[in-house]
């Protein structure tokens, strides 16, 4: 059941908070030992809190909707590990302010996600806790660093969850598991209580089944989104700018067949489709790369200094790399970002959302450091940057919207909008998701125990 | 920004001026990260305008 259908269940009474909180936890119990999608469930403390809301008068928009969230987002009395071992019996004191906004708005935290370590890598299999697995198929990746709540979402397991997403970490695992995941605008949501990655890019948002889902939960996070209000205005004259470049040798054939196939669905609803070519495209990962990386070392440094051999080693070495780059490339970044930020302005003058396939693959087996493109082998990692990088850097509202299967796996259409306009993205995934089933497929996983 | 590889003995004594004791399989990592993103970042350089501010 969807997030809204459970609200609307709960709302009408035909539903319990604690019925629905019940439920969750048995299909946690039933599927979770397989897909490694939770680090920790706080169980005894979520019935308490659906029985206790039970008791009072006020009823928000969330009332009694069990959610998770991303382990590097506190919840007083739980710990957040970020994945890490460095974290490990890090107890919060206190919520981080987007789940005081869950709490709020009604929402019943049932507990912590997987997260790759310290949300800085795209894998979501921490050396420390196992990798989160993919419902669709249990082999491969699901993604990150929100894995967890991709996989989470995917298999039913709670109807809601928040992740981060720095370069790319909400999008990815939506798209990877199935389902719809907004990363908003750089500022919409605090970040306070959160664990960072790069102060400049980090951003908290929805990973859910639908994009009614995530309106909702955007508008609990952040109510001057006013999202949902904005989902039934349809698409008729919507301008979508086609991102050419991304729909070329570094994307699979039938992945790019599956967005242009989405694409032709938002044609038909009355959006109009225009090829444009993005300035600095190509460029915008390395400007996040010298941004990013230097600003997560900064972040890790008295660790770095004293718990090193703790980290994994992917996330070991990416964060040392930071280390070695001098001050001058951060500032360059910052050049040449003020640059590419130019050009996207002009660009939004005359577009309303960039369209392009949210990851050029379907994902990747665990372990695998490569992809295959049309017959070359390339290193996941970097296969992934140019279909994400360009959004975060332009600290832009993105979704990732699933849009087909190719070879039985989930791929997503990604839309993203002018800063601040979450509800024109989340209202044209909506127009299509209202067309489309995609959405609303389930993996095997969904359907055990 | 200088695309040229570093080395590993150079590297080494980066991170100990910041308090930072890599092994030598940590800096081996780093230069197969490092090799790629180099010569990235010194194109990137030459495409900003000098008069482009942060």
């Amino acid at each position: 059941m969807s997030l809204a259908a459970l609200a609307r269940r709960l709302g009408a009474g035909e539903l319990s908070p604690r019925e629905a909180v019940a439920g969750c936890l048995a299909r946690i119990e039933a599927r979770d030992p397989l897909l490694n999608s939770f680090i920790s469930v706080r169980a005894d403390e979520a019935l308490a809190e659906a029985e206790a809301l039970e008791r009072t008068p006020e009823r928000g928009p969330l009332w009694g909707v069990p959610v998770a969230v991303k382990d590097v987002v506190d919840v007083a009395g739980a710990p957040t590990t970020a994945g890490s071992k460095i974290l490990a019996g890090n107890v919060a004191v206190r919520d981080a302010d987007a789940v005081v906004a869950l709490r709020a708005a009604g929402a019943i935290v049932l507990g912590k996600l997987n997260t790759h370590e310290f949300a800085f890598g795209a894998t979501t299999t921490s050396p420390h806790f196992g990798p989160a697995r993919n419902p669709w198929d249990p082999e491969r990746i699901c993604g990150g660093s929100s894995g967890g709540s991709g996989a989470a979402t995917a298999a039913d397991l709670v109807p809601g969850t928040l992740g981060t997403d720095t370069a790319g970490s909400i999008r990815i695992p939506a798209c990877f598991c199935g389902v719809t995941g907004l990363r908003p605008s750089i500022g919409r949501v605090s970040n306070r209580g959160v664990v960072p990655v790069a102060w400049t890019f980090d951003t908290v948002g929805p990973i859910a089944r639908s994009a009614e889902d995530c309106a909702l939960l955007l508008d609990a996070l952040a109510p001057a989104a006013a999202a949902t209000a904005a989902l039934g205005g349809g698409i008729r004259g919507l301008r979508v700018g086609v991102v050419s470049a991304l729909f070329g040798e570094g994307v699979d054939g039938d992945v790019a067949a599956a967005a242009r196939a989405a694409l032709a669905e938002l044609e038909a609803l009355g959006a109009v489709l225009e090829p444009v070519e993005v300035p600095l495209l190509a460029e915008a990962g390395t400007i996040q790369q010298a941004m990013m990386l230097v600003e997560a070392t900064a972040a890790h440094l008295p660790w770095l200094r004293t718990r090193l051999a703790d980290y994994g080693p992917d996330v070991r070495a990416r964060l040392l790399a930071g280390l070695f780059l001098p001050a001058t490339t951060y500032v360059t970044g910052r050049r040449a970002r003020r640059l590419y930020l130019a050009g996207l302005g002009e660009l939004f003058g005359r577009v309303d959302l960039l369209a392009a396939p949210a990851m050029p693959v379907t994902p990747p087996r665990i372990g695998e450091e490569t992809v295959s493109l049309d017959g070359r082998e390339v290193p996941y990692r970097l296969s992934l940057i140019p279909f994400n990088s360009p959004w975060s850097l332009g600290g832009l509202p993105v979704a990732s919207v699933p849009c087909g299967l190719v070879r039985g796996l989930p791929v997503g259409l990604a839309l993203a909008g002018r800063p601040f306009e979450e509800a024109t993205v989340l209202r044209a995934a909506h127009a299509f998701q209202r067309v489309t089933d995609w959405h609303e497929r389930r993996p095997q996983a969904a359907a055990a125990g | 920004m200088d695309a040229r590889e570093p080395s590993v003995e150079v590297l080494r004594e980066l991170a100990a001026q910041q308090g930072v004791a890599p092994n030598e399989a940590d800096l081996e990592a780093v230069l197969r990260f490092l090799r790629v993103l180099l010569p990235q970042l010194a194109e990137l350089e030459g495409l900003v305008p000098r008069e482009t501010e942060p």
